[in-house]
């Protein structure tokens, strides 16, 4: 077994040609997940009753779990609880019709949830309450002082952790091989088992991989600059 | 398949499941023993010993772990260590898979923990080395007796998290074949088609064992900054 260098080159071109779907898996879980993440943060950091104990468990248990966990118990879940939705309605529904990929969405954004709302909530902890005492004194009202002074503030604190957060789920895409995704490592495995050299197209996916987390720290140093450009010198 | 759910199997397949979680703890302790040597030695070495090329390579290490998943990792050690091996006529192909998997996450631990030990080190504050050097000690005098303890008791807390995320990861391990708690859900899996029961008792036992480590951490942190507070009395 000896490493052919040029192979590595043609799995590059074959494998990038997944990179839509490792996009996919990336950004639509975090995007949702950033929703859920907002809500169950408000929810916890005002202690909303009875809310407040769902959010914690949840929470918990999604950072507490392996994420493949998450993705194998929505993949094998759900099928069975849509069929007895479905034969107890008579909808008509079948779950095999569902395409896996939205399993794994699913499961994707219920854990990028919890783990976004742990750094929202961080992030809103850590913006001083005099910021809010500040907007009421203006007029404002609790939502608007929300939307407009802790949030922004809150958000820009927060980027060296949403960085990771990013990363970190681009790379987690890659489970969804698991359960026969052709993203960037299932397209990997795919040109490794029908060309039978598995290191040089491992060797390529992680140059992509390595590549793309470059590219998301490069923007992020970028955006943080700007973003935090109101706190930085003066008089404090 | 298309067995019903049966609730009573999640009960009766914990034992079974428990009785590997053996292996994936040694999987786990040894990764992290080995990943805090490589992540000290490469935080400490380019510092104490100014070699050229050293520093830059330790970035490049670290850079490459932080930007490619571990299942990708997993695989360029599982093809590529017997491939690199064979250069110097060491064969290493039918060794068990659980080495590849203790040397791949050793790797990537050590990356992790060099980064967190290289911000710890920076934290310790400067007068403590001025201090050290004053009384006489050498380099790494300084180094072992006076920055190494204050800048771990500085990282605990992200060594902590890190080994949560690493015993998280160990659920990886069976992709190459490794008999872990994940590799005994699968052949549970194959011989008796209950796949969600499955993936719950092994849901159940990971968040057991987090929720543990949790606690055990909080603990050792109190521990370690029992000093603190008497400090802050002293100061008011």
């Amino acid at each position: 077994m000896t490493i052919d260098i040029p192979f590595i080159w043609v799995a590059f071109k074959e494998i990038i040609r997944a990179l839509p779907i490792t996009l996919i898996l990336t950004t639509i879980p975090l995007l949702v997940g950033f929703f859920i993440g907002v809500i169950v943060a408000l929810v916890r950091v005002y202690k909303v009753k009875m809310l407040y104990r769902v959010a914690n468990g949840y929470v918990s248990f999604f950072r507490g779990t392996p994420i493949i966990m998450h993705i194998m118990l929505i993949y094998f879940g759900f099928p069975l609880f849509i069929d007895q939705i479905s034969a107890k309605f008579d909808l008509g529904i079948q779950s095999n019709s569902i395409p896996i990929i939205l399993f794994v969405l699913t499961a994707l954004s219920l854990a990028a949830g919890a783990y976004l709302s742990e750094i929202i909530r961080s992030g809103m902890i850590s913006v001083s309450t005099g910021q809010m005492e500040a907007a009421y004194s203006v007029g404002m009202n609790k939502f608007q002082a929300m939307i407009r002074i802790i949030l922004p503030q809150a958000l820009a604190q927060s980027i060296p952790n949403f960085t990771n957060i990013i990363i970190g789920f681009l790379h987690t895409s890659s489970i969804a091989f698991l359960v026969s995704q052709k993203e960037l490592t299932g397209a990997a495995n795919i040109v490794a088992s029908t060309n039978l050299k598995f290191l040089e197209a491992f060797i390529a996916a992680g140059f992509i991989y390595w590549g793309l987390t470059i590219l998301v720290e490069g923007l992020s140093f970028l955006l943080e600059r700007k973003a935090t450009a109101y706190n930085r010198g003066g008089v404090s | 398949m298309g067995k019903a759910f049966d609730p009573m199997l999640i009960i009766e397949f914990i034992p079974t499941l428990i009785h590997y979680l053996g292996v994936t703890l040694q999987i786990l302790v040894v990764s992290i023993l080995l990943g805090l040597i490589i992540g000290i030695a490469a935080a400490a070495i380019p510092r104490l010993f100014k070699i050229p090329i050293l520093n830059q390579l330790v970035i490049l290490y670290v850079s490459f772990i932080r930007g490619t998943p571990i299942l990708i990792q997993l695989f360029l050690v599982f093809y590529g260590l017997p491939a690199v091996l064979m250069f110097v006529n060491i064969d290493i192909s039918r060794m068990e898979a659980i080495y590849f998997v203790i040397v791949t996450y050793a790797i990537s631990n050590g990356a992790g923990f060099a980064e967190i030990f290289r911000g710890a080190i920076r934290a310790v504050d400067l007068g403590q080395t001025e201090a050290a050097y004053s009384v006489g000690m050498t380099s790494s005098q300084n180094f072992f007796r006076i920055v190494l303890p204050q800048a771990i008791r500085i990282a605990f807390p992200n060594m902590a998290n890190s080994v949560i995320g690493s015993l998280k990861d160990t659920s990886l391990a069976f992709t190459i074949g490794v008999m872990d708690m994940m590799g005994r859900g699968d052949t549970l899996i194959a011989s008796t088609a209950h796949a969600l029961e499955v993936y719950i008792s092994l849901s159940v036992i990971y968040y057991v064992i987090v929720i543990l480590l949790e606690k055990l951490f909080r603990l050792s942190e109190k521990h370690f900054n029992r000093h603190l507070t008497v400090d802050v009395a002293l100061a008011g």
